[in-house]
């Protein structure tokens, strides 16, 4: 079981949530149930979202341009909402990844100077 | 919007799909159905709260926000009467006015005649270079040839000349009516449908002159019948011939000019047409033009052998786009209504400035606020909105009371414009239309926001922290401080400017009313009669009028009277006749030709028109040599220097060329003074008079001179002429002044609005003024009390508000007089034979305003000198 810390950090950094919904919607387009199974299963169950939270997140993706909805078919031949990338939302992924990478890289540095280092 | 609302009708579902599937999950996981149904909802989280969240990504945050602002900027206003009152009164005067301006601006130069694609139209006018354009007429073999020859319209029709008739329907009173005679195509060319029955075509007009058949007016239908189709096939008279009704135009329809209403459409064929004709897709005006000025060349050539050509050729052919109707009532009006948009563009700039003055004060006022707002966290951007808010609520309001105001405005001005002449006789609908309305939002929300952007801008600047702790008393920069003056010197400047202009303009008016007419207009009363049913006749009908003459000289007031066709400004055409005189060698293309009038003995005394030699005629004269009075340019041109009396002078009818033919010359026996047969701007029209009497051309217009009040009297002529000649009708009577002022309706227009526009630019730079030294003094509250405690007396308290007026005042005044001479090319421009300005209206604006001014600082620095210093320390 996460801590709740780690819930509410997750929510509190803007555009994490966004990026994640990105680089899930990478490998396919799919429904809102399997972006938050996904997101939990590849960070091993360490970043669990809330998951009522994706909706307010998926919809500002949306208004922005960066994903797409539409109707389709699920594994079990039900109608459901798929969410998928489209090309502005695939450059913002490479923008926003190579963002959190400086950011990432930058904080490691400071907490781990000696690591870093060796 | 669609999408927005498709969003939010999607979410709902995509929800439940979502809790199901988690649900489905936790019972694989093994838990009973219920609790996986718990479970996946508190993993999910509040779905309300989160479809809430979702649903504000799609909504209108802005929209609420200005609800909100829009709310609270109503509450301000509530709290602040008086303010909101003259703020909104101020800003419905200027938006009012501009509204009215443009209505008639609008109807007159851009509206749309209703008929088919009014922008193919073309209106054929003809100019011979240095003189005004005209409209025709045309000849009928100038039509043919057009008509047949041009390759550039897809039709070309004609219309008459104004008429006015007298229409009549049995059992009722004649009345008198716009008539257009129109040529057989004119409706098919307009592409009109007819409201009922049929329009004329060309078969409805015969060889030879009275198709007998006419079209009326929905609103003729409307006001005689009802709008009952038996209205088809009646008869009616026109000018006395019975003619057969068979259709009525179309409701939106009344004919090519704007604000002539026309009731009656005749059908003819004759010489005397104003050409309209609708362009070929794809030509251009200029193109056509070009075509047609060749065409006209050639036929000229080919018609008008020896010296009549000479003049023709120097006729170019000019063609007007006619779907806002034809020019003639522009060219009458338009810039005129130009001058005025342009005043009243510069009464609703003052009325900004006045208002950015006052929201200037109130947001000094409410600095505090503001910086509470501020410090708790309000964007500037919200602060800007909110002021923005306010002021286009503001104007918004105005606006409102405006349009009220501008309908009523419209009415007045209207009625100065109707009354001009019968034959320019203008009525203006100024009807709701959606331009109209756009320009009136426009300006509306253009002021709000041009007001608002001061204040707003000032709001932004307020910064929290020292605001919060002063009570408000010396917060401005020292930009602020003469933003705010520079704001009342510019309305000073404004009104000095618009105050100026009403002076030139009244000023006009007055020199174009006491003009050097030739002619005296005060004091008389014109009266027509219509001898035309009564079957007298010519011979018996002079006895008539002699004895009618002698009589009305018996009424008390009346010092002369007489009997003329004519009257100087009505018109008195120019003829088709010339001039020889013996001794008078001219080429023929020179020959002028001259107003011809026959006139009764007293005639001159009447009108005042001077005999500067030799003498009247006189009822002696019938039965003898034939006698002639002409006038001052008459004799210039004949006889340059020497005396006319006792000359001779024939009158010849062109092109007949026989001169001293059989036309008997005529003895002259007076030389009168020029005067204005037509207009006021025109020169000097030469003019030969003709004993009436000895004529026997009998005319029917009766001119009395009084020494009363000549309206007053109009009455008791009537009754005394009604006595004499009972079967007579009188037709109309008016006094000489009126007629003079019905042909200077531009200048009348243009004074009257430009006074009491004047009027208002100095009553708001009064109330500017007014609210920025009150608002002064009521900030300086503590300096005059502690200058007061210090030993100033009230004299240099007072000084030091009214020096503070002055300044303002002076700044005002210069950057005013700068506006003026910078004004006044364009006035010059736009006002026919304007007087170069003088330092006259000048001064006299400067004085006015200076009034005004002194009369606004008096309450605020008497306000001064009660400062208490005790209180005001107090407050500190």
């Amino acid at each position: 079981m996460s801590t709740k810390e780690q819930r509410e950090h997750i929510e509190l950094l803007q555009g994490t949530l966004d990026l994640l919904i990105l680089r899930t919607l990478l490998l396919g387009p799919t429904h809102g149930h399997a972006i938050a199974k996904a997101i939990e299963f590849r960070s091993e169950d360490v970043l669990q979202v809330e998951q009522g939270s994706l909706y307010p997140a998926l919809h500002r993706l949306i208004k922005r341009g960066w994903i797409a909805v539409q109707d389709g078919t699920s594994e079990n031949n039900r109608r459901a909402k798929f969410y998928r990338l489209t090309a502005r939302g695939r450059r913002q992924l490479e923008v926003e990844t190579s963002k959190w990478d400086k950011l990432a890289g930058a904080i490691a540095r400071i907490l781990r100077p000696a690591e870093t280092e060796s | 919007m669609s999408r927005r609302k498709r969003m939010m009708d999607d979410i709902d579902q995509d929800i439940r799909d979502f809790i199901e599937r988690e649900t489905r999950d936790n019972i694989e996981r093994g838990m009973p159905p219920e609790e996986a149904h718990y479970a996946a909802l508190r993993r999910f989280g509040n779905v309300t709260r989160i479809k809430e969240e979702t649903w504000e990504m799609w909504s209108l945050v802005w929209l609420e926000q200005l609800c909100q602002d829009v709310r609270y900027g109503l509450r301000q206003f509530r709290r602040n009467p008086g303010f909101t009152a003259v703020a909104v009164l101020t800003l419905a005067l200027g938006i009012g006015a501009n509204t009215a301006v443009f209505s008639l601006f609008y109807t007159v130069m851009l509206h749309k005649l209703s008929v088919a694609r009014p922008e193919e139209l073309v209106e054929f006018l003809y100019k011979y270079p240095g003189q005004p354009r005209s409209d025709g007429p045309w000849k009928w073999g100038e039509y043919e040839n057009i008509r047949d020859h041009n390759h550039v319209f897809s039709a070309l029709t004609g219309t008459g000349f104004d008429n006015l008739a007298r229409v009549r329907i049995d059992g009722a009173e004649p009345e008198t009516l716009i008539l257009e005679s129109v040529l057989g195509n004119y409706f098919e060319v307009l592409g009109l449908k007819p409201s009922i029955g049929r329009l004329t075509t060309p078969q409805d007009v015969p060889a030879s002159g009275d198709a007998g058949v006419v079209v009326v007016s929905w609103d003729y239908w409307n006001r005689w019948f009802h709008c009952d189709p038996a209205i088809l096939g009646k008869r009616i008279l026109v000018n006395g011939n019975p003619e057969t009704i068979v259709g009525v135009a179309p409701r939106p329809y009344t004919g090519p000019r704007v604000g002539n209403r026309t009731d009656v459409w005749e059908p003819y064929q004759k010489d005397a047409v104003r050409m309209l004709a609708r362009l070929k897709p794809g030509v251009t005006r200029r193109q056509a033009e070009a075509e047609i000025n060749v065409l006209y060349q050639s036929w000229v050539d080919q018609n008008n052998p020896g010296h009549e050509s000479t003049r023709l050729r120097q006729k170019r052919v000019e063609l007007e786009p006619a779907g806002a109707g034809l020019a003639r009532v522009r060219d009458l009006y338009g810039k005129s209504l130009v001058l005025l948009l342009a005043v009243v563009g510069f009464l609703l700039l003052l009325a900004c400035f006045n208002m950015a003055g006052m929201l200037l004060a109130r947001s000094a006022a409410r600095q505090r606020e503001l910086a509470v707002r501020v410090g708790l966290g309000a964007s500037r951007g919200r602060l800007v909105c909110q002021m923005l808010t306010e002021s286009v609520l503001l104007s918004g309001a105005g606006t409102l009371l405006g349009v009220l105001l501008a309908y009523f405005g419209t009415g007045v001005l209207v009625h100065i414009m109707a009354s001009t002449q019968a034959h320019q006789h203008v009525e203006i609908q100024a009807k709701p239309d959606l331009n109209l309305l756009l320009f009136t939002v426009g300006i509306a929300l253009v002021t709000g926001l041009l007001f608002g952007v001061a204040p707003a801008w000032y709001a932004v600047r307020s910064s929290p922290g020292p605001m919060m702790r002063r009570t408000g008393t010396a917060g401005d920069t020292w930009f602020w401080h003469w933003f705010g003056r520079g704001l009342v010197a510019a309305q000073v400047a404004l009104s000095v400017f618009l105050v100026t202009g009403t002076a030139v303009f009244l000023n006009h008016l007055s020199r174009m009313r006491n003009f050097d007419l030739g002619f005296r207009s005060d004091h008389v009363l014109l009266v027509t009669i219509d001898p035309s049913d009564t079957g007298y006749k010519p011979e018996k009908l002079a006895v008539v009028y002699q004895q009618l003459l002698a009589r009305l000289k018996t009424i008390p007031g009346v010092r002369s009277a007489s009997i003329s066709g004519c009257t100087p400004i009505e018109g008195c055409g120019s003829g088709s006749r010339f001039l020889i005189a013996e001794g008078h060698v001219e080429a023929p293309e020179q020959r002028q030709r001259p107003a011809i009038s026959f006139v009764s003995p007293e005639y001159f005394e009447t009108l005042g028109i001077p005999l500067l030699a030799g003498h009247d005629f006189s009822l002696r004269d019938v039965g003898r040599p034939r006698v002639a009075i002409i006038s001052n340019a008459v004799a210039r041109h004949f006889f340059p220097g020497v005396n006319p009396i006792g000359r001779h002078i024939t009158v010849v009818y062109d092109p007949q060329p026989s001169p001293f033919g059989d036309a008997q010359p005529y003895e002259i026996i007076g030389l009168a003074g020029d005067v204005k047969p037509w207009e006021l701007h025109d020169s000097p029209y030469p003019t030969i008079y003709f004993n009436m009497f000895q004529e026997n051309h009998l005319d029917d217009e009766f001119d009395l001179r009084t020494s009363t009040d000549p309206a007053a009297m109009a009455g008791t002529v009537r009754r005394v002429m009604g006595d004499f000649l009972k079967s007579v009708p009188v037709t109309r009577v008016k006094t000489l002044s009126e007629q003079v002022d019905s042909d200077i309706v531009p200048e009348r227009l243009v004074a009257t609005l430009s006074e009491f526009f004047g009027v208002l630019g100095a009553a708001l730079a009064g109330i500017g003024l007014y609210g920025l030294l009150a608002y002064n003094v009521a900030r300086r509250t503590n300096e005059i009390g502690v200058r007061m405690a210090l030993g100033a007396t009230t004299g240099d308290i007072s000084r030091l508000v009214l020096g503070d007026a002055a300044g303002m005042l002076c700044a005002g005044f210069v950057v005013g007089a700068c506006l003026v001479f910078w004004g006044r090319p364009l006035a010059a421009s736009l006002v026919l034979d304007l007087k170069p300005v003088s330092a006259g209206p000048l001064a006299s604006a400067g004085i006015a305003i200076a009034a005004v001014a002194l009369l606004t600082s008096f309450v605020p620095a008497r306000r001064a000198t009660r400062v208490d210093p005790m209180v005001a320390l107090r407050c500190e």
